[in-house]
């Protein structure tokens, strides 16, 4: 009978499991946290369809040489007129974001004609970014561009090097707990704030929706659910049942939207918050007829998302111009070493639909 | 004396019955098969949803590819090894493939070296982990970071499309669709057949041949195997062997499901499911245990609690507890049933 003897207890465990899973709190967060940027940013768009004029919101003083010092390996090198090396990091290299931002920078240096390398950990790893850019900078930089894995473990990191007089922006992902000289990317809550504000007017101002994101606790996530619900608010007839977290594999992402829609099957709105949950929101709808009942909205350009916006299953799709993003950081660094003020840049945001989708697919 | 000769037969009749039945409860996949019994009752009474055809076919599909690569773990770990590569592999050799019918190759080449590629990968962790005299741990360990930055190089970080705008061959795709995404009898999902398909000969294989006696021999013990003239290296090298080839088998029918993936994300953290799968269905750690229909009944467990608790509308964050739970949990009983077994 000693084989028997973890049954009794499987059993009561895993009831236990369900049962306790069953008591917890439904889908949330409801409650999101404070948006993680600055105030003046963090204003609703008025007309998303509308691409931005880049640089139009500087958030704060531009950043100057005066009352920064270089480090005087850096200061000599500019004097004798050498190519500045600089290193535009990542947070995550390997995910499909990445090239787009790579070809930003390749861009750069192309233009510019200096000497940038993007570089990052395989997979988001604070640590692992922390320690290359230790690393980095013992084998000599002349300015940093940073993507932040975690905001709070890269920040101090970011202070130490600025004040060994190395300078240095982010991008991306910002990092505002830290001292950086300025920043390149979208703001995360109007980005959240205008994509559902999309879907919002596509449906009507009514619906049942639900949002879909590859990390429900990560910063951006959080900073763009809390854009989408503050816009959602502002539609009485519009009611968000539950954030789905999707995970990151792919299948995995596909079964929880699978698994979501079956258990909610009023829904006639996805919201997607990323690159990656939007295709395979997208590719649901397609496999199960659903694009005259549920409409799509999520983030990015992805080649699948295109394609699956010009075949009607995506209604639209938030770029964030992310070949800019990875070319004014390295703009910003060389403009900061040669002397000149910087200032944050918003890259925009621009709702890819039927309308333009053939400038980003290359049609 | 005719009476006496019926109640003696009747005795050994009622003696074998007995035994046959003792022989199904002492077996611990009768303890997780009641588990999951208990668990799709309870989600029958607590979600509308769980219990239709709809739901359980998607359930079905779901967990088809797990439980491929499942079946390869169960070799694996009886035969007292252990494999973290299998997530990367999956990946790379769908990737792979992908590349080449984009490529506009023959389909079933592509699918061909597609798996010659997870063969090939498990061979080097086999032979590493036998003639190399590492520890499967280890040499899995390196595996899983080679073969997933393999597959960053060769995709250059960006995501494989496999469609017509891509380049493949319309006739192609549609077979190649057919395979992760057709219908038998327009109801039952094509993944679904294949891990029936693998599921059987997985059974065949393991409990009706000479190599299967082998797999658990070694398991068992090394020593009293190499004794009888089994040869333990080469039987632990065709598990792994096994086991890339059903990663690679996986990690195809991913990409023939949905036809875009990325070196970066693409079963990452696979390997821990497919090895709490297996464990949760009664494979041991410790080697020279399991069975695939256990292996089966643990893919079932894990996909009906992850389906079941999105359909209660739990929170994300409880659910991996919930998941997290479960995997700990079963991990335990193996650990607590061995020790008893052996004091």
């Amino acid at each position: 009978m000693k084989r028997l003897s973890g049954l009794p207890i499987l059993i009561v465990i895993l009831m236990a499991a369900l049962f306790l899973a069953a008591c917890a709190p439904a889908a949330q967060p409801a409650t999101p946290t404070p948006p993680a940027v600055e105030e003046a940013t963090a204003q609703p768009v008025e007309t998303p369809q509308v691409e931005k004029t880049p640089q139009a919101e500087k958030t704060e003083e531009p950043a100057t040489t005066e009352g920064f010092t270089l480090a005087p390996a850096i200061a000599e090198r500019m004097a004798a007129g050498k190519t500045p090396i600089i290193y535009v990091s990542y947070h995550d290299v390997s995910n499909e974001f990445a090239p787009f931002l790579k070809a930003g920078v390749e861009k750069a240096v192309a233009d510019l004609g200096v000497s940038a390398e993007f570089v990052g950990p395989v997979g988001a790893d604070a640590e692992a970014q922390i320690a290359e850019l230790e690393s980095l900078v013992e084998s000599g930089v002349d300015g940093l561009a940073i993507s932040s894995a975690s905001t709070d473990a890269l920040a101090p990191a970011i202070n130490r090097f600025l004040a060994e007089g190395i300078p240095v922006v982010t991008y991306n992902t910002d990092n505002p707990d830290s001292n950086r000289l300025a920043f390149a990317g979208q703001d995360l809550v109007t980005s959240g704030y205008a994509a559902a504000q999309v879907l919002a007017d596509l449906l009507g101002g009514e619906g049942d929706i639900i949002i879909t994101t590859l990390d429900a606790a990560a910063q951006w996530s959080i900073d763009r659910e809390t854009g989408a619900r503050n816009a959602f608010d502002e539609y009485p007839g519009i009611n968000v049942l539950e954030t789905i977290n999707t995970g990151t594999e792919p299948q995995e992402i596909y079964a929880n939207i699978e698994n979501a829609m079956l258990a909610n099957p009023t829904v006639t709105g996805i919201l997607s918050l990323e690159c990656c949950s939007t295709p395979a929101a997208g590719e649901y709808v397609k496999r199960n007829d659903l694009q005259d009942k549920v409409t799509v909205v999520g983030f990015d350009e992805l080649p699948t998302t295109l394609e699956l916006i010009r075949d009607g299953y995506i209604a639209g799709s938030v770029s964030q111009a992310p070949e800019r993003q990875g070319y004014e950081a390295v703009r910003m660094l060389v403009d900061f070493l040669n002397g000149k003020p910087i200032s944050d840049v918003d890259t925009g945001i621009e709702v890819i639909d039927l309308s333009n989708y053939q400038k980003y697919l290359g049609e | 004396m005719t009476q006496q000769t019926s109640a003696v037969s009747y005795d050994k009749q009622r003696q074998t019955v007995t035994a046959r039945l003792k022989k199904i409860l002492l077996a611990r996949e009768t303890g997780v098969f009641v588990a999951l019994i208990l668990m799709c009752l309870f989600l029958w009474q607590a979600t509308d949803a769980f219990l239709t055809v709809h739901n359980l076919l998607n359930v079905g599909r779901q967990i088809s590819l797990l439980g491929i690569m499942a079946i390869g773990m169960t070799y694996v770990l009886i035969a007292r090894e252990v494999d973290l590569s299998v997530g990367s592999i999956y990946a790379l050799a769908g990737l792979i493939a992908g590349m080449l019918i984009v490529a506009q190759w023959n389909l079933w080449l592509a699918i061909v070296v597609g798996l010659m590629v997870g063969m090939g990968a498990g061979f080097a962790n086999g032979a590493l982990s036998t003639y190399g005299m590492l520890p499967s741990f280890i040499t899995t360990l390196g595996m899983m970071s080679v073969a997933r930055g393999a597959a960053l190089v060769i995709t250059n970080g960006r995501p494989v499309t496999i469609n017509e705008t891509a380049g493949a061959d319309p006739k192609a795709l549609e077979t190649f669709y057919f395979l992760g995404q057709g219908y038998v009898f327009e109801k039952i999902p094509m993944q679904l057949v294949f891990f029936i398909a693998v599921a059987i000969i997985g059974t065949i294989l393991l409990s009706r041949t000479v190599f299967g006696f082998r797999v658990y021999a070694v398991g068992g013990s090394d020593k009293a195997a190499r004794v009888s003239g089994i040869k333990v290296f080469n039987t632990k090298i065709w598990t792994f062997v096994i086991m890339g080839f059903l990663s690679a088998l996986a990690g195809i029918l991913s990409l023939a499901f949905l036809p875009s993936g990325q070196a970066g994300r693409t079963g990452v953290g696979l390997e821990l499911d497919v090895i709490a799968a297996a464990i949760v269905g009664g494979a041991s750690l410790g080697g020279g245990e399991g069975t695939i229909l256990g292996t089966i009944l643990g893919v079932l467990i894990i996909g009906v609690l992850r389906n079941g608790l999105v359909l209660m509308h739990v929170s994300p964050f409880w659910q991996e507890i919930a998941i997290g739970a479960v995997i700990i949990l079963a991990v335990g009983i193996d650990k607590w049933t061995n020790v008893r077994r052996r004091t």
